[in-house]
């Protein structure tokens, strides 16, 4: 490859200079443009939500619940922590545990199974995940309209995400501590828990972090399983549909009132600040574990 | 929209063991079948394999009198008729529908691989454009928060994704740039007039293209960054320019890598839902006449239609809905299987 | 008695139930925590029509603030959900545009079909210059925008209709429903009653098969009609009168439709009674009945009933009392059925006749 380039520039030198100078230009040129046209479409985003959203915020917006298509947030507020940190409560455990595994019998081929399954699961759609909560959950089973079949969608949803942060996290610790443990008689639990696990939690969390990004900013799987209320979450696990924010932006912009569109915009600007948090602080949390820890 | 998932980045096997750490000193001290712990987080591993067989199982099992009912004619008529909703249920091939009730989607399977594959078209360029130009030109300084714009880009909730397009992109583009697209390029076939407005073939792609291309930029940037040092060297030393050096050396070695991560891509284009329903036109029964025409995909399909579904007393429409579903999750883990096996293959050495 | 799923879900998996003990197990878990929690008040669900959607958000505050031992949710999530979930129990109250077909009634007796007001549509059009004119169009002339054999605005049978118009040589854009909708139910009713053709072809429903014309867009809810048309010029499209105020705002044309007996018409404090009129006295015990391209010199031609379908037989007598009392509030004159309510969006209250109709159909939930 660099053959073809070195007697391509050699030939020649002085009569392709020129153009070599200006096909460099173009190309930094478009390349810069490229960069400029996504950071232009997040900021515009922003930009869109904040300016619509800003006038709509009101202490109201955090008090009150909806009052048909007036009022505050307080339900789906309430209703976004709920199923996502039920559906983090459900899938962090199993995520963690299962990335576990796959870290630790890298050999066994149920392990690259699981491992390369879990890939798979990350790319289904997650309106597939909603059909099948709404089809097994609230006909089938009967729990109607629910935070539980919500939160059960949603944990399917991520567990692959946590089990393959998890799972990185852990390959990322050095053998040499764990043969350490395991050199001074600790147990299979204690060493993987007390000892990697701790080692490598920093990891571990940004995988749950970025699943709860992930739960906060959905719709599609929750429109057939969770459906709306105006209420604050009752206590009931089924049974009983949950207000939550995303539902507000797609429903409330297609009401006639303009008090359902400011509504709307600000379900938008609290989604979208939430998840640009979240996101934003893992990856800090990131970039600091990478400046700690260079391997 | 999903954030960026941490394992696009091919993993780097950072213990330097070989890839499936076959090596591991410990893990025969791991297979006492009396380890508690070992059975607790095997059983939590095959969470996952489980919940992919009960989707598979529940969606064919609602699908089936569906797939029995519509046949292979499914994947290509142009004719969603849940059949006279009023009229008295009749004897189809053995099974009870609504007089006229005929169910095929080659229309939405249309909009759904044209709409992802015109996010692939801008995509791939610009994500790999973006991925050069974070690598090699911004200052190492500012490389994180830069990177960091890009990548928030996929945090970003589908919904309000749609919000943009509804109330940003729509208008935009179908008073100002698609009408000058279709005078310019009215030479090339589907690409001149008439530009309808705005809802269609062209934003669909466009917004998909936007949520998919963090992946890739993300994927080729730390793919570049992982490039030999003495490569580029050997290339600077010949009197190449930085730039030479890029478009000659370092991104022809990362075809392979570009690929998969292109089909992972693709599959998350394939199935994208809130946005697509909010820009796409939300078309029926026929193919688009060109890219501004709007289309439908069998995601958005499945937002939209499954409440109209329920009004069937046959219970075909809902079963037919889920066929959709079916093949939707069929599509995707094909895309996403080979996605994954390509990005394992081609790691960077 | 049919089981209740049979509605809305393939026979398959009606036999397919997990069994009661699974159910059980399945379920305890959920109950463990949601058993503390339990509340005295009673809790309704409110599901269904885009177009009822509005008002219910008008009453349920307005009949909660006086009765705090009840709480009602709604939502808007069309009526074809809200009569599957009425039926299955999973809602108390099913809002819809359209009434049950003989089938949904032969297999789920005891479903009621209540009205609570009357809901007129406008046929509204873009077309630069005439959005102020009332452009006079006919059932064959809108079926034959829908199906693509009219494809411009000055075709000659629009021409033939607005004698002296100046109509464009601009291709119609015609806008549908892309989700389920009442409101394309009481369209198409109009067209398939006023075209033989169309009803042949295409007939009625809350989801028909649309025939595939260039360029022809499906929007979602009422707004996404709104939105479409004001963006789109040379677009025609049918809006619930609920969103008469968004149409108003963004200037759009209100068409002049041609009725049963040949007259031109719009929707005003006329037309749309004297439609009701003709019809009230037709409807039967149950009051399914289609409204639509009613007979009168006056009527006009798209109106229907707004209906809640609810159970009559509720798994518990204080729910069916609570939603008996909402709903005779709801239909009374000095209730939800007072201007202040029901002018906000547009509707009409029930005449008296049909209310005693819905009140004889309220008082059997129980």
């Amino acid at each position: 490859m660099n053959a073809s380039a070195t007697s391509a520039l050699e030939r020649r030198p002085s009569l392709r200079y020129r153009r070599r100078y200006l096909t460099n230009l173009l190309g930094w040129t478009f390349y810069g443009v490229f960069f400029a046209v996504l950071a232009f479409a997040l900021l515009d985003i922003i930009a869109v939500v904040l300016k619509h959203g800003i006038p709509a915020i009101s202490l109201e917006l955090f008090t009150k619940p909806t009052n048909g298509v007036s009022g505050g947030l307080l339900n789906a507020i309430i209703g976004t922590f709920l199923l996502t940190f039920g559906s983090l409560l459900l899938a962090a455990p199993v995520g963690i545990l299962g990335g576990i595994y796959v870290a630790e019998y890298t050999a066994s081929p149920f392990a690259r199974a699981a491992r390369y399954l879990s890939d798979v699961l990350v790319g289904v759609p997650s309106i597939v995940f909603g059909l099948f909560g709404y089809l097994a959950m609230v006909t089938w089973l009967g729990w109607h309209f629910s935070l539980l079949a919500g939160c059960i969608t949603l944990a399917l949803m991520i567990i692959p995400y946590i089990l393959r942060t998890t799972e990185l996290a852990f390959r990322g610790v050095v053998s040499e501590l764990r043969e350490a443990a395991y050199a001074l008689g600790a147990s299979h639990a204690k060493v993987t828990l007390k000892v990697i696990l701790r080692a490598c939690r920093g990891r571990v969390l940004t995988g749950v972090l970025l699943a709860m990004a992930i739960s906060m900013g959905e719709t599609a799987p929750l429109i057939y399983t969770v459906n709306w209320s105006n209420y604050v979450w009752g206590g009931h696990l089924t049974h009983e549909p949950v207000g939550y924010l995303t539902y507000v932006v797609w429903s409330f912009i297609n009401e006639p009132f303009d008090s359902a569109h400011a509504l709307a915009y600000a379900a938008a600007l609290l989604v979208t600040v939430f998840v640009l948090v979240i996101t934003t602080s893992t990856r800090l949390l990131l970039s600091r574990l990478d400046t700690h820890k260079p391997h | 929209m999903d954030p960026l998932l941490p394992v696009a980045t091919p993993p780097s096997n950072p213990d330097g063991g070989d890839f499936f750490g076959k090596s591991r000193s410990h893990s025969g001290g791991m297979r006492r079948s009396t380890d508690v712990f070992g059975i607790l987080v095997a059983t939590s591993a095959g969470i996952v394999p489980l919940v992919i067989l009960a989707l598979l199982a529940f969606l064919l099992y609602n699908a089936w009198p569906a797939l029995h009912f519509n046949g292979w004619g499914f994947l290509t008529g142009n004719s969603w008729n849940l059949g006279n909703q009023y009229g008295d249920l009749v004897k189809v091939r053995g099974v009870e529908v609504l007089p006229g009730a005929r169910f095929s989607i080659l229309f939405l399977i249309f909009g759904t691989l044209a709409s992802s594959v015109i996010a692939l078209v801008l995509a791939i360029p610009i994500g790999v454009g973006a991925a050069v130009f974070l690598a090699d030109a911004v200052p190492p300084r500012l490389r994180n928060s830069a990177s960091l714009l890009v990548e928030l880009l996929a945090a970003v909730p589908s919904v309000v994704f749609g919000l943009w397009g509804y109330v940003v992109l729509i208008p935009f583009t179908a008073r100002h740039v698609y009408p000058l697209l279709g005078h310019v390029l009215a030479f090339i076939p589907f690409f001149g007039p008439p530009t309808y407005n705005g809802y269609g073939l062209l934003t669909s792609g466009i917004v998909l293209a936007l949520m998919v291309v963090p992946l890739i930029t993300a994927n080729m940037r730390e793919a570049i960054a992982a490039t030999p040092a003495a490569l580029r060297e050997a290339g600077l030393s010949t009197g190449a320019t930085r730039f030479e050096v890029v478009r000659k050396i370092v991104l022809p070695r990362l075809r392979l890598p570009l690929i998969g991560v292109s089909t992972l891509a693709l599959g998350r284009a394939l199935g994208e839902t809130m946005a697509v329903l909010m820009v796409s036109g939300n078309a029926i029964n026929g193919l688009p006449h060109n890219v501004y025409s709007p289309i439908s995909t069998m995601a958005a399909f499945m937002v939209s239609q499954l409440d109209s579904a329920l009004q069937d007393p046959s219970g075909m429409a809902v079963s037919s809905i889920t066929e959709i579903g079916l093949i939707l999750l069929v599509l995707s883990m094909a895309v996403n299987g080979i996605a994954r096996l390509l990005v394992s293959r081609t790691q960077p050495r | 008695m049919f089981s209740p799923k049979s509605a809305s879900m393939p026979k398959q998996s009606v036999s397919g139930k997990p069994s009661r003990k699974l159910r059980t197990v399945l379920l305890a878990a959920a109950l463990v925590v949601a058993g503390s929690a339990t509340a005295a008040t009673t809790h309704l669900i409110e599901t269904g029509s885009s177009l009822l959607y509005p008002l219910f958000n008008l009453w349920v505050p307005a009949w909660t603030a006086n009765h705090p031992e009840v709480r009602i949710d709604t939502a808007s999530t069309g009526s074809g959900t809200g009569i599957a979930q009425s039926i299955e129990g999973i809602a108390q109250f099913g809002a819809s545009d359209a009434y049950l077909s003989d089938v949904q009634m032969k297999r789920n007796p005891g479903m009621l079909n209540i009205p609570v007001a009357i809901s007129s549509q406008m046929i509204n059009y873009n077309v630069p210059g005439l959005n102020d004119k009332h452009i006079k169009l006919d059932g064959p002339v809108i079926a034959g925008m829908y199906d693509g054999s009219i494809r411009y605005w000055d075709d000659a049978r629009v021409k033939a209709l607005n004698p002296g118009l100046a109509l464009p040589h601009k291709t119609v854009v015609a806008v549908h429903r892309a989700d389920g909708s009442g409101d394309t139910f009481m369209f198409t009713q109009f067209l398939s009653f006023s075209t033989p053709a169309w009803n042949q072809k295409v007939a009625y429903g809350t989801t028909v098969s649309w025939p595939s014309v260039p360029g022809a867009i499906g929007a979602t809810g009422n707004p996404g009609m709104v939105t479409a048309l004001a963006n789109t010029p040379y677009s025609i499209a049918y809006v619930g009168v609920s969103f008469k105020n968004e149409t108003d705002k963004a200037k759009l044309g209100e068409a002049m439709l041609k009725n049963r007996a040949g007259k031109f018409v719009l929707i005003n404090a006329r037309t749309v009674p004297a439609a009701a009129a003709a019809m009230v006295p037709k409807t039967p015990r149950d009051q399914r009945i289609s409204m639509v391209y009613a007979p009168g010199e006056e009527s006009y031609p798209i109106i229907n009933y707004e209906y809640v379908i609810v159970k009559s037989v509720q798994p518990n007598a204080e729910a069916a009392k609570q939603m008996r009392d909402f709903l005779t509030w709801a239909v009374s004159p000095d209730g939800g059925n007072a201007p202040k309510f029901l002018d906000q969006v547009h509707f009409l209250p029930l005449p008296a006749s049909a209310r005693a109709l819905t009140l004889a159909q309220i008082k059997e939930i129980h």
